[in-house]
C-alpha cells in the first residue's frame, strides 16, 4: 500500500507536497520524544500535535507520512517546514480511533 | 535503544545570579514556576519539555554507549543565511543527509551547552540511519556549537514543551 492509494481510499487531504511512497506500518503518538524512541521507517504517525517540531522528528525516524487528526488545523509555520524537507502531512477530520479502523481495513498494519 | 527513561527537560533562571542551567529529572510532572534557593542562587523554573534519555546497545558486540549528557536533538530550519551552521546543512542537503544538532545540559557557570563527543554522535547517527531506508536520505548528527548565533537562532529542538498545560502552545521562546 502506497501513500496515495491510501489518500484516495480514506480521503485523506494532503497538506504538504511529498514524494509517494509505501506505508509499512502505523505509529500512533502525540509525543515527539516517544516518536523518536518507537516509530518505525516507513511508519504512518498519527496525532492531533501540530507543532513544527513534529517535521524533524518525522524527518529523524523516516516515517512515510503524518497524518493529523480529528480536523486540527496544522499552522502555516509547520507545512512550511515539511514543504521545505518533502515531510507528507495528511489531514483528515476522522477522530484517530475510526482512521485506524479504516486503516486496518485497507491492509495497513502496526508493526 | 534501551533503558528508555521518559522525563523532563527543565530549564532554570536564578534571580539573583542571571545564571540559566538545564537539567533532566524523573519527576511525575515537573511543575513550571517552581522557585527555591540552593545556596547563593534562587532558582526559578521557567520551562520544561518532556523528553527522555536512554542508552545504545551494539546487538554484535554488546558495547553500551550511554547518553544521560544529551539534552536533546536541535533541528536547524535554515532561518540565518550567514550561520554556520546553515552552512553546514546545505553542503549535507547536497550529498542527501539531514543535519540535526547534538545539545548537552547547561552548567549554571556555563555560557554554552556542554558539547558531547563526537564518537558519541557518530554512534547515534549510525543508529538512526539503521533505522531509516538508506536510499531516501541519511541523518548527520554534529556537536552543537552554534556560538555567538545562537541567541537568534530559530531551530527546533525536538522536545514536547507545553505537553501537561490546557492551552495550547503557539509559539516557543528560545530557552536560554
Amino acid at each position: 500500500m502506497t501513500l496515495q492509494e491510501l489518500i484516495e481510499k480514506i480521503g485523506l487531504k494532503p497538506l504538504s507536497k511529498f514524494q509517494d511512497r509505501a506505508v509499512t506500518g502505523v505509529y500512533i503518538s502525540d509525543m515527539v520524544s516517544d516518536v523518536m524512541a518507537g516509530a518505525k521507517s516507513g511508519d504512518l504517525w498519527l496525532t492531533v500535535q501540530t507543532h513544527k517540531s513534529i517535521v524533524p522528528a518525522a524527518n529523524l525516524v523516516d516515517v512515510a507520512a503524518i497524518i493529523v487528526t480529528g480536523g486540527k488545523a496544522v499552522p502555516a509555520e509547520t507545512l512550511e517546514i515539511a514543504n521545505k524537507y518533502d515531510i507528507a502531512i495528511l489531514s483528515t477530520t476522522l477522530p484517530t480511533f475510526p482512521l485506524v479502523g479504516k486503516l486496518y481495513e485497507s491492509g495497513v498494519r502496526a508493526r | 535503544m534501551g533503558n528508555i527513561q521518559f522525563g523532563f527537560v527543565v530549564f532554570e533562571k536564578c534571580f539573583q545570579c542571571n545564571g540559566v542551567r538545564t537539567y533532566f529529572t524523573q519527576e511525575g510532572i515537573a511543575i513550571l514556576g517552581d522557585e527555591y534557593r540552593e545556596g547563593d542562587h534562587f532558582w526559578h523554573r521557567v520551562e520544561n519539555a518532556q523528553s527522555f534519555r536512554f542508552e545504545l546497545t551494539c546487538s554484535r558486540c554488546g558495547l553500551r554507549e550511554n547518553y544521560d549528557d544529551l539534552m536533546g536533538l536541535f533541528f536547524c530550519t535554515g532561518c540565518m543565511s550567514d550561520c554556520k551552521v546553515e552552512f553546514l546543512r546545505q553542503q549535507l542537503e547536497a550529498s542527501r543527509a539531514h543535519l540535526i544538532l547534538a545539545c548537552g545540559f547547561l552548567g549554571e557557570n556555563q555560557s554554552k551547552p556542554k558539547q558531547i563527543a563526537t564518537a558519541k554522535l557518530e554512534k547515534l547517527a549510525a543508529y538512526f540511519n539503521q533505522r531509516r531506508d538508506p536510499l531516501r536520505a541519511r541523518i548527520a548528527i554534529y556537536p552543537f556549537d552554534l556560538e555567538d548565533g545562537f541567541a537568534h537562532c530559530k531551530g527546533e529542538f525536538l522536545h514536547d514543551v507545553g505537553m501537561l498545560s490546557q492551552t495550547p502552545v503557539t509559539s516557543r521562546q528560545s530557552p536560554f
